[in-house]
């Protein structure tokens, strides 16, 4: 979430209000919703204003960082507002809850306590809100399953709007363990339009359960796998690639080529190095060229089985040749950034890069500019 | 929660000195020193935890305090999944409809010369034989034609095709279609007739020609000069796909692996299947003279695999059969559909035979064993309706007699989730189903395969894993 400066008209802070231009706004306009408008001169900040005094829910906004088809909250007294939904990025998130029921040695965003049952509500008006509709729409956390049924409120919310938009779920899915629960929500969520994102860390409990720091957390993860493939939903496996599952990559590969077949792919992710990774640091810091051989010999049980995977947040060098296919640029545009020595590369439009926060921790490997060497005959 | 770990039922089984090898219920296996195999059974908890860890995920351990359930869920849809074809209607149809045959091979009993009448069925049988087929609920049949030589009635296969896919098209069935031959009397308007019903063949290869035509004596002695042309004449109409060579291993071919093998290479097949000799029927008064031991057949399948192996180092990969059937037990979590070593028994469930003398059989082995005197093992007849085929007494016996978990010998067999005792062959070998598992070759065979299999997957490369992996079909559920 991106907190940008801007003006406003509007004086306390706001619900979600949809951008679109002022000369769209006529164009644009249905009941029911609220709307913030983009303007660039006064006689447009005194049209909306017009517009306002005769009940339309609209107010207007100057800011360079916004766009037409965002979904925004404002914060008149801070001068700025926080950007929900940005149209233009590729990667879609909608935040649920800062809660979480497990504890993460490489946890980006370490979970809090606090009740924040309002990021539902803000979610679902963040869906009314959006114009077009995403290809795919994240649904994070925290650990969305804690909100119970109203994360099917949400995916509802979402299928009614945009039947076509693919929603991604990112969970730990130990409460979907319980079989009340997986059948409440895999039922009332529609598998055909869902794929749920589930960490696994280790084959074995103790292996498992030490990185997610949660006693018994294994056995309800497989448990709620287990009713996701029961339910017919999709599920995207991912790991971690931080030391004690480095340790362990083959055999955990071999443990879900046996056990999950059903996995339609297998996620293998660099750590993001911020939050609880950087109070682990000694844990999580890694530097992926010294892992080659172990990433190979786990990349290689799962193509036995035929499973796919790919490798996420691992920049292009930072992979054995034979790997560097299976990588994806997959760092949300707004956590995204290089290093000064990608500017001497020549993948780097196809290199996912690093997230804007290595300078403070650290970088998943050695960077070496890759160099196309031209054939010459 | 403790993480203490107890141990699940397990079995284990000395592979070599010091070197043991554990299989669990989900049919995962793991090598294991003694001093480890000890340390499983009464001490798990002093093994080193990244033994600890593989033997939990590999179903031998639990953590004692362990209370949610995505483990115990986790193994019991592991071994359904391994159960997958034991549990569906009969989808492999074997049709019999002459016992004709050109050749008088020593080892094959059954057939009739072309002067002999009365061994073959008529159209009206096939009717009733097609109507039973198709009351199998399974989406997928295989239907294969067997003899004899099937294509000396050309005009019995040609019906039968036709009323197979007349059906196939109005009941909304996948169909597979076989046809088991020399090929000796294929001709162009036949292979027309294949290509229009995409019919698969199936002949008889046993190695080079001299190997191949003292085993498959004609008066003109020149079977495998035809059987070679009927390849090239399917190949060329069919293509390079449609037609696929069976082996049979007399003692004679013992001697000669590598020239087997390479027979295969040169005729371009992308399979072989090192099938040793069943003792059925006539067959069994010429074991002297044909048969061989366990031991000889091993020595023999060891060389062979060796020198498929070479070839497929080189770059000329050839599957062989028997190897896949094992490694997909071994390797893969699903079972890929192979009707040999199921438990229970598919014989007679996944499996029909419906032969020229108008009875149904529960395997290709029960038919032959029925030329012999031994009809013990006679279903029905070809116009029962399938439920009662099904529920017939001998079926019942088959059920009970081919289930490892029954079988003695078997319940304590570390293989016992990959192997079954072979009721027919007990039959054919002892003259009782319910042998125990122990007294009979099926058991010492595939004991020896399964073992000289893990030895080899101990110690192999990681590219021949690969190949492995391969042949055991690991990725084919995913794919269908």
């Amino acid at each position: 979430m991106r907190r940008v400066l801007a003006d406003t008209n509007a004086s306390r802070a706001q619900p979600p209000r949809a951008v679109v231009d002022y000369e769209e706004l006529a164009s644009c306009w249905s009941p029911g919703y609220r709307y913030a408008a983009r303007v660039s001169s006064d006689d447009e900040r005194l049209g909306v204003e017009a517009l306002s005094a005769a009940g339309l829910d609209v107010v207007w906004v100057e800011s360079p960082d916004i766009r037409s088809g965002d979904v925004i909250s404002l914060s008149p007294q801070a001068r700025s507002c926080t950007v929900l939904f940005r149209a233009a990025d590729h990667h879609h998130a909608l935040f649920l809850t800062n809660r979480c029921n497990s504890y993460c040695l490489m946890c980006s965003q370490p979970p809090t306590t606090v009740d924040d049952g309002w990021l539902v509500e803000e979610a679902i008006e963040v869906v009314r809100h959006v114009l077009d509709p995403p290809a795919v729409l994240g649904i994070t956390g925290g650990e969305p399953t804690l909100l119970g049924s109203d994360l099917a409120r949400v995916t509802r919310t979402i299928n009614e709007k945009f039947p076509v938009t693919r929603v991604e779920i990112l969970t730990n899915a130990r409460l979907l363990g319980s079989s009340a629960l997986a059948r409440e929500l895999l039922e009332a969520i529609p598998s055909a339009r869902t794929t749920w994102l589930v960490p696994l860390y280790g084959h074995a409990d103790f292996l498992h359960d030490f990185v997610v720091q949660a006693p018994g957390a294994f056995e309800q993860t497989v448990a709620g796998l287990l009713h996701l493939q029961q339910y017919g939903h999709a599920i995207q496996l991912r790991t971690v690639l931080i030391e004690p599952v480095l340790q362990e990559l083959p055999a955990l590969s071999e443990f879900v080529a046996r056990n999950l077949p059903f996995v339609r792919e297998v996620a293998l992710m660099a750590p993001e190095p911020i939050g609880f990774a950087l109070a682990n640091r000694d844990l999580c810091a890694v530097d992926l060229n010294d892992w080659h051989d172990t990433l190979r010999a786990g990349a290689r049980t799962l193509q036995r089985y035929g499973i796919p995977f790919m490798f996420m947040n691992v920049p292009l060098c930072a992979l054995p040749h034979d790997l560097k296919p299976y990588a994806q640029r997959s760092i949300s545009d707004w956590k995204n950034t290089y290093a000064p020595e990608c500017n001497g590369c020549d993948v780097r439009s196809d290199c996912c890069g690093l997230f804007t926060w290595y300078e403070r921790g650290w970088r998943p490997a050695k960077l070496v500019p890759i160099k196309l060497l031209e054939a010459s005959l | 929660m403790s993480y203490a770990q107890r141990a699940l039922p397990f079995e284990a089984r000395e592979l070599g000195h010091d070197s043991w090898v554990a299989v669990s219920s989900a049919g995962d296996f793991a090598f294991l020193s003694l001093d480890e195999l000890q340390l499983l059974r009464h001490e798990p908890a002093a093994l080193p935890l990244v033994k600890q860890a593989e033997l939990q995920a590999k179903h031998f351990l639990r953590s004692v305090g362990s209370s949610a359930s995505g483990l115990d869920r986790l193994l019991r849809s592991r071994q359904l999944a391994k159960k997958e074809t034991t549990v569906g209607g009969p989808t492999l149809h074997i049709i019999v409809p002459t016992l004709q045959c050109a050749h008088t091979c020593r080892y094959c009993q059954v057939s009739r010369s072309l002067e002999d009448t009365g061994f073959s069925l008529g159209n009206k049988d096939l009717d009733d034989i097609c109507a039973t087929i198709f009351e199998s609920p399974a989406e997928k049949l295989t239907i294969e034609f067997q003899g004899g030589d099937p294509l000396l009635r050309f005009d019995l296969v040609r019906y039968g095709i036709e009323q197979v896919s007349r059906l196939a098209e109005e009941r909304g069935k996948k169909v597979r279609i076989v046809v088991a031959s020399t090929l000796h009397q294929l001709d162009g308007e036949m292979c027309d007739f294949f290509k229009v019903h995409g019919v698969f063949l199936s002949t008889s290869i046993d190695g080079p020609s001299w190997l191949h035509n003292k085993n498959r004596p004609l008066r003109t002695r020149d079977s495998y000069e035809r059987t070679v042309a009927g390849i090239a004449l399917a190949r060329d109409r069919l293509g390079s796909e449609a037609v696929a060579a069976l082996m049979t291993a007399t003692g004679e071919s013992l001697k000669y692996p590598q020239e087997i093998v390479d027979e295969y290479v040169r005729l371009g097949f992308r399979e072989i299947f090192l099938r040793p000799l069943s003792l059925y029927g006539f067959a069994k008064r010429n074991q002297a003279l044909l048969g061989y031991g366990v031991r000889r057949y091993q020595d023999f399948y060891e060389r062979a695999l060796d020198r498929v192996e070479f070839w497929a180092d080189q770059g000329v990969e050839m599957r062989e059969v028997y190897a896949s059937i094992v490694l997909n037990k071994l390797l893969s979590t699903f079972d890929s559909g192979y009707v040999d070593l199921q438990s229970p028994t598919v014989a007679g469930q996944a499996v029909l035979v419906y032969n020229y003398d108008r009875f149904v059989y529960p395997s290709d082995e029960a038919r032959m064993l029925a030329e012999s005197g031994d009809q013990s093992l006679r279903m029905g007849r070809i116009d029962e309706p399938l439920t009662e085929l099904l529920g017939s007494p001998v079926r019942e016996q088959l059920a009970q007699s081919g289930d490892a978990s029954l079988n003695a010998s078997c319940s304590k067999c570390a293989y016992q989730t990959y192997c079954a005792p072979n009721p027919i062959d007990a039959q054919a070998q002892l003259g009782r189903m319910s042998a125990d598992a122990a007294d009979t070759d099926h058991c010492a065979r595939h004991i020896a395969l399964f073992d000289f299999w893990l030895r080899r997957l101990r110690s192999a490369s990681p590219e021949r894993l690969d190949r492995y992996h391969s042949w055991a079909d690991c990725g084919g559920s995913r794919e269908r």
